[in-house]
């Protein structure tokens, strides 16, 4: 019993993560019907760029601890959202009328060329964050230890989750981008621009996967630049589990695949686990081919 | 006339200049320079062409200058098939490399087959001398070797409930295998023997697992960036185990990625460090290197393919001048010169002698050698 509450603590931890970079693609494909396959890689530019602000640039020793990880927390997410902006200009907004096969591969290109150029300017080696930004404080809950690390991490993901759904359900803009993600023709006949949506979801996006990138960074500590792929991935797959194009469906998928590997570890092999967990993903779309909670295919966000 | 004159002049030139560079010998260097192992393989490039450097300021061999042709196999088979059909067609007599059991094996026939001596220099799987390629050479030692050593260590320390975690790579599989095998014979239990998957971050699951058979030593046979996780979060999970590994794990970047704390009392076995080789050899090449790239090799793997050129050197230099002879004349070799010590090879092109280390990681993060 204690071995299935550590594992599902394992495995939500894990899955917050891939909620956090999931939201990335299920917003992108929302209003545009496109996988943006570089997404991972803007996850990877956020835990370099953090690292530079907190070791070469010193934040973290210029301002008191909480505020100096608050500051770098917020720089990242806005210098990802500035290279997503950028990505769709370059990469995506020519091709809008072309066919969905052209941005794809422009999304892949945009993948390796974002891969090789962190490797060129940060070299292949693995990089690790300093040790000291990790409170190391461990909650021992009936024999299940919890650390405060882990704590922070799921809710900072939860938050920036609740926080993103509120901005899409509650405000004007969010009806926006709802409104092109329904039908881009119709909600500029209603007097949208849908470019300047397209571009916000862009912004927000790649700031929540460079936010991602910054936890993965403090609390694992080792980053390096094919680490995208893996997590790009495991969130691409979380977010179709969930039913892409949609958000809460996003946060589901991603917490159901954390825990549904952490219980293949622990219950039928830890190098099955990958197997099991996409079997799951099969299965769910054997039974429901839109996803956990897609209605119709990514016709709402 | 005078454009006649100008095209013999052209043709003369050109006989001489292909002429002049028929004379060098050509040696090919495959190496990982780009995806994972890149920091591998750019110390490889750096050690191989510093030892060319060096023979070419002696002027050659010979008087001939050794010309070096570095193709890029990024770690990965397919990448290394191109890699060794380049190389093969740029007409070197053997090359060196690569690192990785499995992107080394999917160069071996093909260098075969272009009748090209081939040295690989970080990989360890059995099989690979097992095929019975004539050519075929490797300056690292073999899994078994590594998989009878591990286990006599693990016995003389006294460890009766082991723990084996590989990660399904063909080296980590097989030491973990190995030792598997070599613990049976000296009835030592194995209770847990499962793969993990390499490049992710969170390892808790495995962990957690692993806790519920209670080891009294996990032995995981893959690579430093996982063993560096497994470590960090071994310790945040407050379980003391011991842990060992194999020489996958011989790489500075663990202690910084596990932290020094969790890195403490972490052991394993490998092949001297690059700063602990003692030969007068050794000691030149290094002050060479760090003159040169400020910092020491960060592995042991890098330096083989400097023994691997040193091996071809010694072969050219004696007169081998194909590849038929250079394989015959190291086959005959115990104790040639090289960076980590004499160098000989066996009927089937594998490394002779013995020479495992163990090293425990101490409180400052260091490795340091048991005497």
């Amino acid at each position: 019993m204690e071995q299935f509450f550590q594992q599902l603590f394992n495995g939500l931890a894990v899955g917050g993560i891939y909620a956090l970079v999931a939201l990335g693609y299920t917003m992108v494909y929302g209003v545009l019907k496109l996988i943006n396959f570089a997404h991972g890689d803007l996850f990877t530019i956020g835990s370099y760029l953090g690292l530079t602000m907190l070791v070469s640039w010193n934040l973290s020793g210029l301002l008191p601890p909480f505020l100096g990880m608050l500051v770098v927390f917020v720089m990242v997410s806005l210098f990802v959202a500035l290279i997503g902006w950028a990505l769709e200009r370059a990469a995506y907004r020519p091709l809008r009328n072309a066919s969905r096969l052209s941005a794809v591969v422009s999304a892949l290109g945009a993948s390796i060329f974002f891969e090789n150029a962190i490797m060129l300017v940060y070299g292949a080696r693995v990089y690790v964050y300093p040790d000291f930004l990790r409170p190391d404080f461990v909650l021992n809950i009936f024999g299940v230890a919890i650390p405060a690390m882990r704590i922070i991490v799921i809710t900072v993901t939860v938050a920036l989750m609740f926080g993103l759904w509120g901005f899409i359900q509650r405000t004007k803009m969010g009806a926006a981008i709802r409104a092109v993600a329904l039908d881009q023709g119709a909600a500029r006949l209603m007097g949208i621009n849908v470019d300047r949506v397209i571009s916000l979801v862009f912004l927000i996006g790649p700031a929540l996967g460079g936010a991602a990138g910054l936890l993965i960074g403090v609390y694992y500590g080792q980053i390096d630049f094919t680490m995208g792929w893996n997590y790009g991935l495991k969130a691409f797959t979380a977010a179709i589990l969930g039913g892409i194009g949609n958000i809460p469906g996003a946060m589901l998928g991603g917490f159901l695949l954390g825990v549904t590997e952490a219980f293949a570890a622990a219950y039928i092999a830890v190098a099955w686990k990958d197997a099991v967990a996409f079997l799951a993903l099969i299965l769910i779309l054997i039974i429901r081919p839109t996803g956990i909670l897609g209605e119709r295919t990514a016709d709402k966000l | 006339m005078k454009k006649i004159q100008i095209f013999l002049f052209c043709i003369v030139v050109c006989i001489f200049a292909s002429a002049a560079r028929a004379d060098d010998i050509k040696i090919g260097l495959m190496c990982p320079l780009t995806g994972k192992w890149a920091s591998e393989g750019a110390d490889m490039k750096n050690i191989v062409s510093l030892l060319v450097d060096e023979t070419n300021a002696k002027g050659g061999i010979d008087g001939r200058k050794v010309e070096l042709v570095i193709e890029d196999d990024a770690g990965e088979p397919r990448s290394a098939a191109l890699a060794a059909q380049k190389l093969a067609s740029a007409g070197v007599v053997a090359v060196i490399g690569t690192y990785g059991s499995a992107v080394t094996e999917a160069a071996q026939n093909i260098l075969d087959e272009a009748g090209i001596v081939q040295i690989g220099t970080g990989s360890t799987s059995v099989r690979l001398t097992e095929k019975g390629l004539p050519l075929f050479f490797r300056t690292s030692p073999r899994d078994d070797a590594q998989g009878q050593a591990a286990a006599d260590l693990i016995e003389a320390g006294q460890y009766k409930k082991v723990a084996l975690l590989h990660d399904n790579s063909s080296y980590s599989k097989g030491l973990a295998e190995e030792t598997g095998k070599n613990l049976d014979k000296k009835n030592i239990q194995v209770v847990f023997f499962d793969a993990l998957t390499p490049g992710e971050r969170d390892y808790t699951a495995t962990l957690t697992k692993l806790k519920t058979v209670d080891p009294d030593l996990v032995f995981y046979t893959g690579y430093y960036p996982e063993t560096g996780m497994l470590l960090r979060q071994k310790k945040e999970m407050g379980w003391a185990v011991p842990m060992m590994g194999g020489d996958a794990a011989n790489h500075q970047d663990l202690v910084k990625i596990a932290g020094p704390g969790a890195a403490a009392g972490y052991f394993f076995i490998s092949p001297p460090l690059p700063q602990d080789m003692d030969s007068p050899e050794a000691k030149g090449f290094l002050e060479a290197f760090k003159g040169k790239f400020g910092q020491p090799p960060v592995s042991i793997w890098a330096v083989m393919a400097g023994d691997a050129y040193k091996a071809l050197e010694s072969a050219l230099a004696a007169g081998a001048d194909n590849p038929e002879k250079i394989a015959s004349w190291l086959k005959k070799q115990t104790a040639t010169p090289s960076l980590s010590g004499p160098l000989g090879f066996n009927e089937k092109g594998d490394r002779i002698g013995d020479f495992y280390r163990v090293y425990t990681v101490d409180d400052q993060g260091r490795f340091s050698l048991n005497k």
